[in-house]
């Protein structure tokens, strides 16, 4: 394997919450790179801060302390693509509506930005929904429009919050093999949060194990399996099985 | 009890309480020296007016009258409310600006303004429509403002990382979540305003549904006031049928049940 640029580099980077009665440490000099294109999984138990590490990475929060490097600099807002964990849709819009918004923030005339929405749409396989509204859409469609709406912003980096954390079994296997799909077409840095041990195997490259509160990384693994995976593959559940017994509780 | 039974009963017990309140009412209204009419001599005065004039005009110039004074203000309410509501909502320094004095002025109870505006504005329709202000006003200033104030920190978030800025985060994201909160203010507005006008008329007009209620009293004619009560009420009623029905046009994603 060629060696991989390192496209985000965390330096220890903390946060810690100083309310009235108490302070909140929840992430503890987190270090780790994300390597240019690379599908990179951050695995970790229930609150211990995830969202708040991706919220970090995105700039919609402040770090305490540490830093963090862009290989291409820190890009600008809305020029970084984000799946939320809850989906975050603009209720009032439609599907063709949310995946257009970067390019319509950014001023590009309708005609341009509806044609690049549509491709996305229909790379996340809701063409023929264009006009739906999110109520009218099942929780894995809404999702795909969450995905579509991030890769509209033509970032070269992703970030997904659990993005399938909130769909049934089924569904979320289906959007598992989906995001591969979409990923393999469409190569970008994705940063994949779960607490979900087989879906953290199934799809990334590398996973970071995240300590719980304070978070820290615990311990990094390299997934060597070849796509697609098999969740019953001896291999992977042997990485399986080592992994859970690293794990803090509760995942 | 299986649910179609169950259902059964949603639909007589509403026919069961208006039965009863019906029986009370005719039970009330007999004996000669009572004070109150019987529903029957409510509806002959009700039709009674809608065809010979009161103070030269019918039941329904009379509402017209009364409901023209409330769209006139309604229609101040609402651009100023709104516009008052998102600028406290929004603006941390337009908050601390005004939002103290319209806290010292809000729980004034909008009758109370009744006498003052009758002395600046005199008796013609100017305070009227000066009072139904007043009333509808505050409403939509408050749930503007709250509706701003409450939105989902998410939809911001995702504003922000698509890239807007400080004013599309207002005017795409931040407006368009507020839409159902506004228009839930402008319920509460309309029937505050309806209840004011009524109040307004009654202390001096020619005309309207307050006026009507006033003469009635004047000339001891019960089944007048209770006939235009019920107008009032089914005016309100209808009023906030329509808002109701304009809400699900306006915002299907809130209030329809769009499939
Ligand atoms: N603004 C804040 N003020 C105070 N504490 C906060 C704030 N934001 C997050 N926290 C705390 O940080 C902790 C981690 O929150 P976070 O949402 O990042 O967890 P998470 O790993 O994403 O959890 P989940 O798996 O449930 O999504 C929580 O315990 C929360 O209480
Ligand atoms: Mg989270």
């Amino acid at each position: 394997m060629a060696v991989l640029k390192n496209k985000i580099s965390l330096k220890n980077v903390s946060k810690t919450y100083y309310l009235k009665d108490r302070t909140v440490e929840v992430l503890k000099d987190i270090t780790l790179d994300v390597k240019e294109n690379e599908f990179l999984v951050l695995l970790g138990p229930g609150q211990c801060g995830k969202t708040v590490l991706l919220n970090i990475i995105a700039d919609l929060e402040k770090a305490t302390s540490g830093e963090i490097i862009f290989a291409d600099g820190r890009p600008k807002m809305g020029d970084l693509g984000m799946v939320f964990q809850k989906y975050a849709l603009f209720p009032w819009k439609t599907v063709m509506g949310n995946v257009e918004m970067n390019q319509k923030l950014k001023g590009v005339d309708k005609a341009t930005r509806q044609a690049k929405a549509q491709e996305y749409i229909n790379l996340v396989g809701l063409q023929g929904f264009e006009k739906a509204i999110p109520k009218q859409l099942s929780g894995g469609m809404k999702q795909r429009v969450g995905i579509a709406r991030a890769y509209a912003s033509e970032s070269d980096i992703m970030l997904m919050d659990e993005p399938f954390g909130a769909l049934d079994a089924q569904t979320r296997y289906s959007m598992e093999d989906e995001i591969i799909k979409i990923w393999e077409k469409n190569k970008r840095t994705i940063v994949f949060v779960t607490n979900n041990v087989e879906e953290a195997l199934y799809l990334g490259d590398r996973i970071m194990l995240l300590a719980s509160r304070p978070s820290y990384v615990k311990k990094e693994y390299i997934v060597d399996l070849p796509r697609p995976r098999s969740y019953t593959d001896k291999a992977f559940l042997e990485m399986r099985n080592e992994i859970v017994a690293n794990t803090d509780l509760d995942i | 009890m299986n649910s179609s039974e169950v259902k059964k009963w949603y639909y007589i017990l509403p026919v069961l309480s208006i039965g009863m309140f019906f029986a009370a009412w005719i039970f009330l209204s007999q004996g000669a020296d009572t004070m109150i009419p019987t529903p029957y001599a409510t509806l002959q005065r009700f039709l009674d007016i809608c065809v010979n004039p009161i103070s030269e005009a019918t039941l329904i110039v009379h509402i017209w009258a009364s409901l023209k004074r409330v769209l006139i203000a309604f229609f101040f309410a609402i651009v100023l409310g709104v516009f008052l509501g998102v600028g406290l909502g929004w603006s941390k320094a337009f908050d601390s600006f005004l939002g103290p004095v319209f806290e010292i002025l809000r729980p004034i109870p909008p009758i109370a303004w009744i006498p003052l505006v009758i002395l600046w504005c005199g008796i013609g329709e100017l305070p009227k429509v000066v009072i139904v202000f007043i009333g509808s006003f505050v409403p939509i200033v408050l749930n503007t403002c709250s509706g701003i104030k409450e939105i989902d920190p998410l939809l911001i978030n995702a504003g922000l990382v698509l890239g807007a800025n400080r004013r599309q985060l207002l005017f795409e994201i931040t407006l368009p979540a507020t839409v159902p909160a506004i228009l839930a203010g402008i319920r509460t507005a309309l029937s505050s305003g309806w209840m004011c006008v009524v109040a307004a008329e009654m202390i001096v007009a020619k005309q309207g549904v307050g006026f009507l209620i006033v003469r009635g009293q004047e000339s001891g004619d019960t089944a007048l006031i209770l006939a235009c009560m019920l107008v009032i009420g089914v005016v309100n009623l209808l009023l906030s049928t329509i808002l109701v029905k304009l809400e699900g046009v306006l915002c299907p994603w809130q209030f329809s049940k769009t499939k």
